[in-house]
């Protein structure tokens, strides 16, 4: 078992990691039920869109005018809709069977033999906008095939998108024939919507599309006041004066150690050691590049010492400090370091990226992904090291438990916790003191 | 406030120019109170501090304001915002000594707020948190993702001891975890791809040319397309009145000169010392380990190399002296260079920030953007470099145990088989 301290630490860093991981997995699971249920056929949507503007059209040739239903229209949708909920009370829990789409008929069209295929806009939006004047119930559900119903070979309108749009577009003598049977399931107009078929034929609502250029001007003009801040240099003055005088009101040194400078001293170190590794790796051919080398050593050396002094400076101011404050700080488990600085400007509107292909598109983002899995088991291999190594020095009996504890440390600091040594006693005779 | 723009006398408008300036600074904020709330908090009000109280903690908590962490009491709101203070080097004590019901001190907020504005673009940045995002994103950096380290969680406490085998465990779950999202992102970048390819032409802006995952579902579900605009519309407001706060800010900070003018001054006590920002702590004292261990080796190559070179030395001709001058400058300029790395922010060498992703087919750079190719080479580059790291932190860890274990006899250690 692990000390308490040190227990508790190790967990807490672990969890810290098996969050952010969670968090990730969380926000992709719910990009990734958007993006399934966007390649999906559309279901209706629940509420009609009030836009005028051409939304998800199929039929651009359709020539919309609005016109509300005449009263006669009224009162033979009336009917309709009632002969439609006996007939849904008649085959109740058939009607999902899915698939036959009904249109309603047109007072007073003599038919033109109206295919299921023929303009199905006008009747679409003919239907729609019964639908609307009368709010159905049951109605909105696929029918059943016609020819089941005595008497009435209604057409009715199913689909989705374009009740949407009812109150838009009718034509009221589309030519469109009055009773038509619609052809059984397997012939029928595939009317939903689906992306790859229909996708390229989708524009922005204008208001939306208003808004978003608007805010990327809005925000290119936030960033060149930022980046070009000789705009307002008296503002700026203006703001350091203020800085200062706060601070010598106040009348303590500021020499702190910021988050900004841990993270420069850490690329520091990592670089520091990178050069190291190149300098030792090099092979001197002649007496010139063994000189380089050692002198490269030892400056290299020299500034280790530097960072080291700066960072060992403010680890003193750092305990006189938490002697004196008392209080609960928002500190938790110490975090992997920022590779970019936190602190750098905020991105102000995101650059594009171009992929052309979905491979490719993959590549990037499993690699970035490794990038950022392998950032953090840096970062726990040396927090394991921190916490491990200092424990298996100082601890002295040799018995099952010290055993124990340097098999899995060797697991999880050198194999990344996949791979076990074995340890085996070279005396055989001796017994095993039990642990 | 009013934005009629009369002719009007001088003193009329620089007595407007003021209030004008703050509106637009609470218009700019996020929760931010009215601007009558900054008057009286000058003069010490009382109803205006919980309201600033309020605005601190929104403005420095570092995730949203989600429900969690807006339904914490005043007092508790304060606290917080006292220690994210002092974490992050402020200077007042009057702050720190106010009482934490939140009822008093109106002015030390307000010298707060202005102190937090006056170091950084504080309503730029908020605004970058909380942006609507249009485009599919993906982030290039892990800066967003490990820059929102949350409200401390007191949830995990008193654990006890635990076996290493459990930290096993939960590394085990770790690689597992990592292994689900790597195949579901996998699934989600083939959708992605798709979207972008079936709604080639749609968009308005050339240079996008498809749409993306947002603009579609808003195509297909309206009611959240509204939601979407109304966003949108938000936050145009809100950029506005960032704007118009930059241009008329000098006419703030005259004033906030007046306010802390009017502050009885404070005893110095020079012990006083703020704390280290959160990231400092833990992760120093491993520097400082790190760092440790890096002297000890070059101490070891230094003192090697030294000594083979002290014991050659004699062999060299009277051009020595000369080309040792060059040698010792160059090498000074070769370190010199490569302290200024680390000293200069280079955070722009690195692919940073999260990148809106587009499909085209073109090959030629039409405009400015990224392209995938030289992102994947740069990403590759990082991750040899982090592998590098790894095996090296490793090969540590087990010359350090092989030394443990040596001295102890009597045991065999059969290592794994090197993969």
């Amino acid at each position: 078992m692990l000390p308490a301290e040190c227990s508790r630490r190790l967990v807490a860093e672990l969890r810290d990691a098996l969050d952010s991981c969670a968090e990730r997995q969380r926000q992709l699971e719910q990009s990734l039920r958007v993006s399934r249920r966007l390649l999906r056929a559309w279901e209706p949507a629940e509420t009609p869109a009030p836009e005028p503007t051409p939304g998800p059209e199929i039929n651009e040739e359709t020539p919309s005018s609005a016109c509300p239903p005449s009263p006669q229209d009224l009162k033979e949708l009336e009917l309709l809709t009632q002969a439609l909920e006996k007939a849904v009370r008649v085959r109740k829990g058939l009607s999902k069977a899915g698939g036959v789409k009904a249109r309603s008929p047109k007072s007073g069209s003599a038919s033109s033999a109206t295919r299921a295929s023929a303009p199905p806009s006008t009747s679409r939006c003919a239907g729609s906008c019964a639908l609307e004047a009368k709010p159905p119930r049951g109605v909105r559900h696929p029918w059943v095939p016609a020819k089941d119903l005595p008497g009435h070979r209604l057409l009715l309108v199913g689909d989705g998108p374009h009740m949407g749009q009812g109150a838009r577009a009718n034509k009221p003598e589309a030519g469109l024939g009055d009773q038509q049977i619609v052809p059984k399931a397997a012939s029928q107009v595939p009317e939903a919507f689906t992306l790859k078929d229909k996708g390229a034929l989708l524009r922005l609502p204008e208001a939306f599309r208003k808004a978003a250029s608007r805010n990327a001007r809005l925000w290119a003009q936030l960033s060149s006041m930022q980046t070009g801040d000789s705009v307002d240099t008296a503002a700026a003055t203006a703001k350091t004066q203020f800085l200062q005088k706060m601070q010598t009101a106040a009348g303590q040194p500021s020499s702190m150690l910021s988050a900004a400078e841990v993270r420069r001293l850490q690329k520091a170190c990592s670089l520091l050691r990178l050069r190291m590794r190149e300098e030792l790796m090099a092979d001197p051919k002649d007496w010139t590049q063994e000189y380089r080398s050692l002198l490269t050593l030892e400056g290299l050396q020299a500034l280790v010492g530097q960072c080291l002094h700066r960072l060992q400076e403010q680890q003193e101011l750092r305990s006189v400090v938490v002697e004196q404050l008392q209080g609960p700080c928002p500190e938790g488990p110490p975090r992997a370091a920022l590779p970019c600085g936190g602190d750098a400007d905020p991105v102000w509107s995101p650059q594009l990226l171009l992929y052309s292909s979905t491979q490719e598109l993959q590549t990037l983002a499993a690699l970035r992904l490794r990038v950022a899995m392998l950032d953090q088991q840096v970062h726990l291999e040396k927090v394991l090291m921190a916490e491990l190594l200092p424990l298996l020095s100082e601890q002295e009996p040799l018995g099952h438990p010290w055993l124990a504890l340097c098999r899995a440390a060797h697991c999880l600091l050198c194999e990344r916790g996949q791979r076990f040594l074995t340890v085996l006693r070279d005396e055989p005779a001796d017994r095993l003191s039990p642990p | 406030m009013g934005r009629r723009r009369r002719r009007r006398p001088d003193p009329a408008d620089a007595a407007r120019a003021l209030p004008e300036a703050i509106a637009a600074l609470s218009r700019a904020l996020p929760a931010a109170p009215s601007p009558e709330t900054f008057r009286r908090a000058k003069f010490d009000r009382p109803e205006a501090a919980p309201a600033l109280w309020r605005l601190l903690f929104r403005v420095l908590s570092p995730l949203p304001a989600d429900g969690a962490s807006a339904s914490l009491a005043l007092e508790a709101q304060a606290r917080w915002v006292k220690s994210a203070l002092r974490s992050q080097g402020y200077p007042r004590q009057a702050l720190v000594q106010l009482p934490d019901e939140g009822f008093q001190g109106g002015r030390e907020l307000l010298l707060a707020l202005a102190w937090l504005l006056a170091r950084g673009p504080l309503p730029e940045r908020l605004l970058t948190q909380s942006r609507v995002r249009l485009g599919d994103e993906m982030p290039l950096c892990e800066c967003e993702a490990l820059a929102s380290p949350g409200l401390p969680a007191p949830s995990v406490e008193a654990e006890g001891c635990v076996d290493i085998r459990h930290l096993q465990w939960l590394m085990g779950k770790l690689r597992l975890r990592w292994r689900n999202l790597m195949a579901g992102q996998q699934e989600q970048c083939a959708l992605l791809g798709q979207i972008h390819a079936y709604t080639r032409g749609c968009h308005s802006d050339r240079s996008l040319g498809h749409l993306s995952v947002t603009e579609t579902e808003l195509l297909r579900d309206p009611k959240g397309g509204r939601q979407l605009l109304l966003q949108l519309e938000t936050e145009n407001a809100r950029l506005e009145a960032a704007l118009e706060w930059r241009r008329r800010e000098l006419v703030f900070w005259q004033w906030m000169d007046t306010v802390l003018d009017a502050c009885p001054p404070e005893a110095s006590l020079p012990t006083f010392l703020p704390r280290i920002p959160k990231l400092g702590a833990g992760a120093a004292g491993l520097l400082v380990r790190e760092l440790q261990a890096l002297q000890e080796e070059l101490r070891e190559a230094v003192e090697a190399r030294r000594a083979a070179w002290q014991a050659a030395v004699g062999g060299h001709g009277p051009e020595w002296r000369a080309a040792r001058r060059a040698l010792q400058t160059a090498v000074a300029q070769d370190l010199a260079a490569l302290q200024r790395a680390w000293e200069q922010d280079e955070g722009r060498s690195r692919p940073h920030g999260p990148c809106r992703l587009v499909r085209t087919e073109a090959r030629v750079p039409g405009g400015p953007g990224l392209w995938a190719a030289g992102v994947t080479e740069a990403l590759r580059a990082r991750e040899a470099c982090l592998e590098a790291v790894l095996s090296q932190l490793q090969s540590q860890c087990r010359q350090e145990l092989a030394r443990l274990a040596g001295a102890r006899p009597g045991l065999i250690w059969i290592l794994p088989p090197a993969h």
